[in-house]
This record gives C-alpha cells, structure tokens and sequence, in this order.
C-alpha cells in the first residue's frame, strides 16, 4: 500500500529527459516508483492532463523571518516551489547575540526593506547560535529550507563593534573558521556574503570590511564540507562583476567549492553587461572553476508610496533620510516648503521629468480613481507641477497612501533574457523571494519562466525549463536528495498545468505581522504540491501539513 | 584554457591609504599622479561611496583604465 499514488500525468522528471505518462508513487515521503504503477495508495491525486515534476528549488531568499510565523513561506509554495535557501546576501538571523538583534534587524529592514514589525511581534526569540535557530523554524515547516549562515553576522558576532571598523586579526579569523564549522554542523549549507550593502545607518555591512584572505580561510572551512560560497557583487559595474567572478573562481579551484553570484541582470544600459559576465564564467568553467551566476526571470518593476522607504530613492539620500523618519515627522518635512523645494532640486533641472515622469499611478490605495493608470508626467502637466513636485503634493493630499508603479526598469527584454536562461551556466534564481516587501513581489518566478520564456517564448522547453529549477538547481547547491522525480529520493512534488502556470498581478496584501503591507502574486495554473510524501497545497488551498525538513 | 585579459585590480590591505595603495599599485610614478589616477579609475570608490575614499578590506581597486 502507498501513502500516495500521483496518476496519469505527463511525468517531467526534472533531468530533461523526455516527458511521458506515468504516475508516481509515494510511500514514507520518499518517490517509491515512477511509470505505470500498480497496487493501492490512500491517496489518490488525479493528475491527468497535467504535469508531475520535482518541486522546485528557490534558492536566493529572504524567508529567514517569514519562516519563524509562516512555516510555508507563502506564497512560494503554493507556486510549486518546496525547497529554499534563505540567509543571503551576508545576512542570517544566526548566530545573533541578543545584544546585536537590534543591528542585524537595522540591516534586514535596509537591505531587504522589511518592516520591524515582523521583527518584534510576530515571535519570541528563543536562540543566539544557529542550531536554536534551526531548532526555532523547524517545528512549523510545510516548505523545505537549506539555509545559509551569513558573513555580515559570523563577523559580528566575533568581532562586535569592530566587525564595522577593521580587518580581523588572525585570531579573529580562526574563530570565524571556528564558528562557521559550528554552522555547517547545525544545518547550514553554505556561507553568504556582500560587496555591496549599508545597514541602516548608510555604514557597509561588516562582510565588506573583510580581507580577501579572511573570505578566503573562511572558503577554506566550505572546502571541508563541499558547501556553497554565495555572494552579492557590484551588479551596476561590470568591470567589478567580472572582477568578482574572478575571485569567486579563484576560491573555488582552491577550495574545491561551489559559489555562486547574484543578481545577474540584463540591462539596455550597458547591453553588454550579462554577456561579457556570462563569457567570463565560461572561462573559469573551462578551468575547473564553479561560478554559477544567478539570473532571475522577471523584469524589475518597483511600487511605492512615501508611507514607508523604498529602494526606488536608492540615489537620492534626502528622500531616503525624510522617508525613514516617523510618520509625523515625515510629513512635517514633507510639508516644509523649504525641504520640499531640496527634495525637488535633487531631481536636477527636468524636476524629475526623466527619473519620475513614466510613473503610474498604481491604485487600491487612497489615490483618486480618476488618477489610476495615468502617468506622473500626465498628472504634472495638469497640476502645472514638474513630476517631483506633483508626487510629493499629491501624496500629501492623500496622507501619502498613493502607490505608483516604476515598471520594467531593466532585465524586461525577453528576447535577450530567453537565451540568457537557457544557458547552461546560467543559474534560474534571485527571486529574493519574502524581501523588498513594499517594492514588488517576489513570488512567482517559476510561474514567469513557463508562461513567458517556455509558452510564449520557446526559449526553453518544458522539460528543460523544469530541469533548470529542480535536478540542475539540486546539483548546483550539493542538495542530493532533491530535484528529480526517482525512485528512493524525497517526495518534492508539483502537479501544474502546462497551458496555464503562471504568476497573478502583482496586489497589495496585508498580511505582515502588525497589519504590514507586501506585494504578492498568487499562483496560476499550480494544482497540487507535495512536500516529503505529504500534500502541503492543494485546489488553491494550504494543508495542515508540516513535512518541511531542513535539508541538506 | 586560458583566460582573456581583464582590468587588472587590486585590493587594499589592512589600513592601507590610498596613498599607500598607488605607490604599491603604481610604482615609480609621483605620489600624487598615482593617487590621482587610482581616484579617477575607481568612482565607485571615490565618487559614488559615502563616505567618499572609505577603502574597505573588499574593495576591488582598479589598477589601469578600463581594458579597450
């Protein structure tokens, strides 16, 4: 008798391999047979004219919070994704002294725009090293989590104030070696880093303040577990990318490890940015080097209101300070005539023309109905306001709760971007799946990669779409037990529909702790997902189901 | 395989200056044209960064312009 029969679907294996009709069987959360199977299952999922395939694997997340109240990391699971990889980008919530929360909170609410709320009323911090945070998130889990312990916090946590000051002392690198060893024995598969991120206060991350020779013992302890380097480079320079790839290598053929960078993005720009990192990774491929770059799939589109910070500002310190401070005091400066008229000026002499003018008007919020879809430009000229001035002013008439959307900032063109992800060096990833909350959703990119790179597109075929986020994905991070649809392997299942997966429109949801906002994307055309054996989604629904495990 | 010719960088030692950094990075050249070139080959640095100069243990520095 099997726990689970998935019957009749078009069997994607997740190797590339051809699709065919099958079914999978499931017994004690492993895949017990995979093809006409015979006997009896208590539970029977009817998967007829739709796809069975390993489940997917995120693996650049934020969840690391998410997951303390939110055990299935919605909604990147009810898009098929079963497995992911939280703690990058140099930032874990362990180890974490208590005395350091607050500091390390600073940087996840800069870094990754996240709200304080879902840092003080949503848990109990119960733990300082990683096996209590472990220990912490396990119990709830419906998804799977192969985390990854951050440099910034490793650092911290030996080094306190000076980890923002100084290089380590040999001593200090050892406990480092020492502390990352602990990590790695807790669960961690890998250790991040950043060469580019401020904590809240503007100061770089403790990771930049490190010694190449310091990244370098650290990588030393990776190569005793095979684990994964993972790194946010200067993604705005490509000279500085390909300077990062270089060194990723370098670790890589020393150490015997894999790294991986990401974003990776495409942009009209600087056309030849993506292709010259590409070319570059080949090189070192060539060499014995694994540099996987991760690229995701959708564009960049960014929301935002003047009721809280956005990374839209990122270049304009003015507005970045005025939109942090408390509401009240926000909008006493943003009433200041004085200050408004800087604000404005920071814009240069088109007023925000070229920065702000292609702005629309989002709606569901405050802004008046007959202003939703209409661009910032349009809605200026009728004010007889340049478009910094109109955002401010029309934000104040509406007590600042007028979302607008910045839409395909760049990574927008298919035709480039299609090839890109069809590269076989080339990492589907960087959803930043449970970040940039007020930003744009990070949910749904695998939905993005069927509808638009394999339906739409062709640039990718179903089964080798579906290889890239599940068995290629699994081998990139050592993940053994995942990623293909085989006998004896972990029951990581998505039953989709081919003509129809998809991610929603991007809405506002209010389901943070504390009433908090984020953008979300519903899943489209995603029937049924199984983690380890149990159905943890299923008909649009979330289970009781608690099968997650952390994974390694 | 070899490796085709890139930018060639540098990263700055322990407390190092910057002008410590051209006279190792750019050796026989007059202190203040090295700094001057390290500076001007290296905005992300010196331009884009705040505090503006604040060298970091991970800095890649550019040692030339960019490769033609």
């Amino acid at each position: 008798m099997f726990d689970v029969i998935v019957k009749g679907g078009l069997v994607v294996d997740g190797t590339g391999a051809p699709a065919f009709t099958g079914d999978v069987a499931v017994k004690d959360g492993r895949i017990a047979a995979v093809g006409k199977v015979e006997g009896e299952a208590r539970q029977v999922v009817d998967a007829a004219g739709r796809v069975v395939a390993p489940g997917f694997i995120d693996p650049h997340t934020h969840f690391d919070v998410q997951l303390l109240w939110d055990g299935a990391a919605r909604p990147a699971l009810e898009h098929g994704v079963t497995t992911i990889v939280p703690g990058n980008c140099s930032l874990s919530l362990a180890p974490l002294k208590a005395a350091d929360r607050r500091r390390v909170v600073g940087m996840f609410q800069q870094i990754e725009e996240m709200p304080p709320e879902a840092f003080t009323t949503a848990f109990e911090w119960s733990w300082e090293d990683f096996a209590g945070y472990v220990a912490a998130i396990r119990k709830g889990l419906s998804i799977n989590v192969a985390p990854l312990v951050g440099h910034s916090v490793i650092r911290l946590w030996v080094m306190g104030n000076a980890s923002q000051e100084r290089a380590a002392t040999p001593d200090e690198i050892a406990a480092m070696q020492d502390l990352l060893r602990e990590c790695l024995d807790a669960g961690a598969v890998g250790l991040s880093t950043s060469f580019v991120d401020v904590d809240e206060n503007g100061r770089p991350v403790p990771s930049r303040f490190a010694q190449f020779e310091e990244l370098d013992a650290l990588c030393a302890v990776l190569g005793e577990y095979g684990r994964m380097l993972q790194c946010v480079p200067e993604f705005y320079a490509t000279d500085i990318t390909i300077a990062r790839i270089d060194q990723l290598a370098e670790l890589s053929l020393k150490h015997n490890i894999p790294t991986t960078f990401s974003p990776l993005f495409d942009t009209a720009a600087v056309p030849d940015n993506a292709p010259r990192a590409i070319a570059r990774v080949e090189e070192h491929f060539a060499r014995g080097a694994r540099v996987w770059p991760q690229m995701q799939t959708r564009p960049i589109d960014i929301s935002f209101s003047l009721l809280r910070p956005s990374l839209f500002f990122a270049r304009l310190p003015r507005w970045v300070r005025i939109l942090r401070q408390p509401l009240d005091e926000r909008l006493a400066a943003l009433r200041d005539p004085e200050t408004a008229d800087k604000m404005v000026a920071d814009l240069g002499p088109d007023g925000g023309e070229q920065m702000m003018g292609r702005l629309v008007v989002r709606g569901g919020d405050a802004a008046p109905s007959e202003l939703v879809g209409k661009t910032l430009s349009e809605i200026a000229a009728a004010r007889g306001e340049v478009p910094a001035r109109a955002l401010i002013n029309l934000s104040l008439e509406h007590g600042l709760d007028v979302a607008f959307l910045s839409a395909s900032q760049g990574h927008q063109l298919t035709d480039r971007i299609g090839p890109m992800l069809a590269h076989p060096l080339v990492h589907i990833g960087a959803s930043d799946g449970g970040a940039h909350l007020a930003s744009f959703a990070t949910y749904g990119d695998t939905g993005y990669l069927f509808s638009e790179f394999v339906r739409k597109g062709r640039y990718l075929s179903l089964e080798k779409a579906v290889a890239k986020v599940t068995s290629e994905t699994a081998d990139i991070w050592g993940l053994k037990d995942r990623g293909r649809l085989a006998e004896g392997l972990a029951a990581d299942i998505v039953v989709f529909d081919a003509d129809n997966i998809d991610r929603g429109a991007e809405l506002p949801s209010f389901d943070m702790p504390g009433d908090g906002m984020r953008y979300v994307r519903a899943a489209r055309g995603v029937d049924t997902v199984l983690v380890n054996g149990e159905v943890a989604y299923s008909s649009g629904a979330y289970t009781q189901s608690r099968s997650g495990v952390i994974c390694a | 395989m070899p490796l085709t010719r890139q930018r060639r960088f540098v990263t700055p030692g322990p407390d190092e200056t910057v002008e410590e950094l051209a006279l190792r990075a750019l050796p026989g050249e007059p202190l203040e044209a090295a700094v001057d070139r390290i500076k001007s080959w290296n905005l992300h640095i010196f331009a884009m960064r705040k505090p503006a100069g604040l060298l970091l243990g991970s800095d890649v520095v550019f040692v030339e312009p960019p490769v033609g």
